[in-house]
């Protein structure tokens, strides 16, 4: 039975034990440790992805950067709604193309909402960050179908105690500080539960200081 | 058969049903001569009983809901020279034939579409777009053309032509317009149709059908004044030369749809609008343009209208992307009336260049893809609220980015002149802390600058560390009254 099994063609039966393959492209995290705990070994192309976090500023940006620093010559990074500024100078140090960026400040939460399906939906992002206030499950079924249909990875920032209650998105990760790095509890993805936490670690003690001051995405190219 | 004819069943009718988005609205039109007498009605109406020459009191009692408009000549007119507009994208060579069927001339244009049944395909396909309900028939000479639309034949291309022509029922000679006894005898070409006292006299003859009149002695006829039967029919034949004056397209968009009961529903309007957008579209095909920039006009019931400004961040023909912006700028409109008239105005068509379809898709499209949101999100959130970030040559934190329009080509960015780590957040204003929470991170980084304009600021910044692990920046002011302030986070 075993046997028979593995000589199925991949794709056609999904083992409980095994990740599952996302029905779309995938998109490498630029950190190994991460993707091999991903299902297909990336951030899924075309799905809604919740980041949950205690505050902004937990390194949820820099686990990004690979990504944003790889956005097409024609395709935009669209942040919507996000808490702080995010710093220009520092993300052009980091590689991302600056020119592509598109910060949008909607002002209302349901006109957040509405751009975070419009970029989604028009496949002319190549990847979209949401900071939306209090989106219902019926919203966020919507994100992850425009998500699903453009191919376009959606990002949505909650609350850590967002982790409660249910959610159509298919992966879901906790973000959470430690010394010089990232911890990221994956609290749902298509595959077996995870055992253990995900460590990161972009800046060790010594980095840290300013005398090194190469800059933080030198230290996360070495690291991807 | 390079003539394609475009003939417009009840014209006075569609002029009111093309902004009609529901059919089960009875709407009947009153000739404006004639004030008492039913002229068309459409199909709700018909299956109520009403029927075109029914006198207006009857009309009433049997469909109490009857929707009425008198005729109005001048926008039939309008629509016809409108449908024109938009046969330019299949062919320059365009003619009108009032009063209700257009001409185009196709022979130098079926390679290009692939042939007589792709056009058309396509022009019926455009037509309905623009929500007009109209015949189409192909024939050799522009005269035969418009006698095969208005009697909905269509000659398939196996058949003798003119053999079917003769098969046609003589109430087609009175189809174009009447020849005006007025015009002197040299300008006789410009009828296309015999005055009806030539069709009684033809009628009580017993002749049925063109052949039968074509069989008739020529000299007969004359002496009966009707020997412009025989000139027509064989101008129809293309025994003789049939000149046509060729229609030149305006060079400023304007046309108007009125809207056969006023509303306000932004979903009515929009439908209504559609019709608009369609033939703008093919008005800038036929020119290889685009536009930036249009205005869709709703005229209020009583007075005064409501302009709405279309601005697009390039050059485009797209109607459903004109649509798509148009839908997000009425959702915002408050509208102080009923809409009863829409108009749509543009000018100065823009060279978009020629652009080549490409079998995989092309890079273009993703750029097109891109200005297009960027255009949708603009329409519904402001200017304001979308922006692009660049860094400037600034040591001070809070001066070292600024915002730029979308639409300015940026220029490369000038690097940061600080080598130092900065944080990827930084907070809109720097907030007080107490330093007891934070871990300070090796040497400060002094900021001393600004003193040209106002913004002086003297400051010693530290990363440093949160209880909870994440790094943050911030920074001691030197300058009175001093304190800790964060100032970004590390992200």
């Amino acid at each position: 039975m075993a046997q028979l099994l593995e000589n199925l063609p991949a794709g056609l039966v999904w083992q409980g034990s095994h990740l599952a393959r996302p029905p779309g492209g995938i998109l490498p995290t630029g950190f190994p440790v991460l993707d091999a705990e991903l299902p297909g070994g990336g951030w899924p192309a075309g799905a809604l992805i919740e980041l949950l976090a205690e505050h902004p500023g937990v390194g949820e940006l820099s686990l990004l950067l690979p990504l944003m620093r790889k956005a097409g010559a024609e395709r935009w990074i669209a942040c919507i709604a996000p808490p702080l500024l995010p710093y220009a100078p520092a993300l052009a140090a980091a590689g991302v193309p600056l020119q592509r960026l598109l910060l949008i400040q909607p002002a209302s939460a349901a006109e957040a909402l509405w751009a975070a399906r419009q970029a989604t939906a028009s496949g002319a992002c190549a990847l979209v960050l949401a900071w939306l206030a209090r989106p219902d499950t019926a919203a966020l079924r919507r994100l992850q179908l425009a998500a699903e249909e453009s191919a376009t990875p959606l990002f949505l920032f909650r609350t850590r105690d967002m982790a409660r209650h249910a959610s159509p998105a298919p992966l879901r990760l906790a973000l959470a500080p430690t010394t010089g790095g990232l911890r990221i509890d994956i609290l749902k993805r298509r595959g077996p539960p995870a055992a253990r936490p995900v460590l990161l670690s972009w800046l060790d003690d010594t980095a840290a200081t300013n005398d090194a001051c190469a800059g933080t995405a030198r230290r996360l190219a070495l690291v991807g | 058969m390079p003539w394609l004819a475009i003939k417009l069943p009840e014209l006075p009718l569609q002029v009111f049903t093309r902004g009609l988005a529901d059919e089960d609205t009875p709407l009947g039109v009153i000739d404006s001569g004639r004030r008492n007498r039913i002229l068309a009605a459409n199909g709700a109406a018909r299956a109520q009983g009403v029927f075109a020459g029914q006198a207006l009191s009857a009309a009433r009692a049997m469909a109490p809901a009857l929707q009425l408009q008198a005729r109005q000549t001048a926008r039939e007119a309008a629509l016809l020279a409108e449908i024109a507009c938009w046969a330019g994208r299949f062919t320059p060579r365009i003619s009108l034939a009032p009063p209700d069927a257009v001409l185009l001339e196709i022979g130098a244009s079926l390679r290009l579409f692939g042939g007589m049944d792709a056009i058309r395909q396509q022009a019926r396909e455009g037509l309905l777009q623009l929500g007009i309900e109209a015949r189409l028939a192909c024939a050799p000479t522009p005269l035969a053309a418009c006698w095969f639309a208005a009697c909905g034949q269509d000659p398939a291309a196996g058949i003798d032509w003119r053999e079917a022509l003769d098969g046609l029922p003589l109430s087609v000679l009175g189809s174009g317009t009447d020849g005006d006894p007025a015009l002197p005898q040299m300008l006789a070409h410009a009828t296309t149709a015999c005055s009806a006292s030539t069709l009684e006299l033809l009628d009580g003859l017993g002749a049925r059908s063109i052949g039968v009149v074509r069989a008739l002695p020529a000299a007969g006829l004359a002496r009966r004044q009707a020997q412009a039967v025989g000139l027509l029919i064989a101008r129809a034949r293309g025994e003789q030369p049939d000149p046509r004056p060729w229609f030149e397209p305006p060079a400023r968009f304007s046309h108007e749809l009125a809207l056969p009961a006023p509303t306000h529903h932004s979903e009515a309007l929009l439908f209504a609008a559609r019709r608009l957008f369609a033939s703008l579209s093919a008005w800038l095909q036929a020119r290889h343009a685009g536009i930036d920039h249009c205005r869709l006009s709703l005229v209020h019931e009583g007075s005064g209208e409501t302009p709405l400004d279309i601005v697009l961040g390039h050059p485009s023909d797209d109607a459903d992307h004109l649509a798509l912006i148009t839908r997000e700028r009425l959702g915002m409109q408050v509208l102080p009336a009923e809409i009863c008239i829409l108009r749509l105005e543009a000018e100065h068509p823009l060279d978009r260049g020629a652009h080549a379809t490409d079998l995989f898709g092309s890079p273009g499209q993703a750029r097109n893809e891109a200005l297009q949101l960027l255009d949708r999100l603009r329409a519904r959130l402001g200017d304001g609220a979308v922006r692009r970030l660049a860094p400037l040559a600034d040591h001070r934190p809070e001066a070292a980015w600024q915002v730029c329009g979308e639409r300015s080509r940026s220029s490369q960015a000038k690097p940061s002149p600080s080598r130092n780590l900065r944080p990827l957040w930084l907070l809109p204003a720097p907030r007080a802390i107490d330093l007891r929470q934070y871990a300070l991170i090796g040497d400060a980084e002094r900021i001393e600058s600004g003193w040209w304009d106002e913004g002086d600021i003297r400051r010693d910044y530290y990363l440093a560390r949160r209880a909870d692990g994440s790094l943050c920046w911030v920074f001691h002011d030197l300058a009175s009254p001093g304190g800790w302030f964060l100032h970004g986070c590390f992200g």
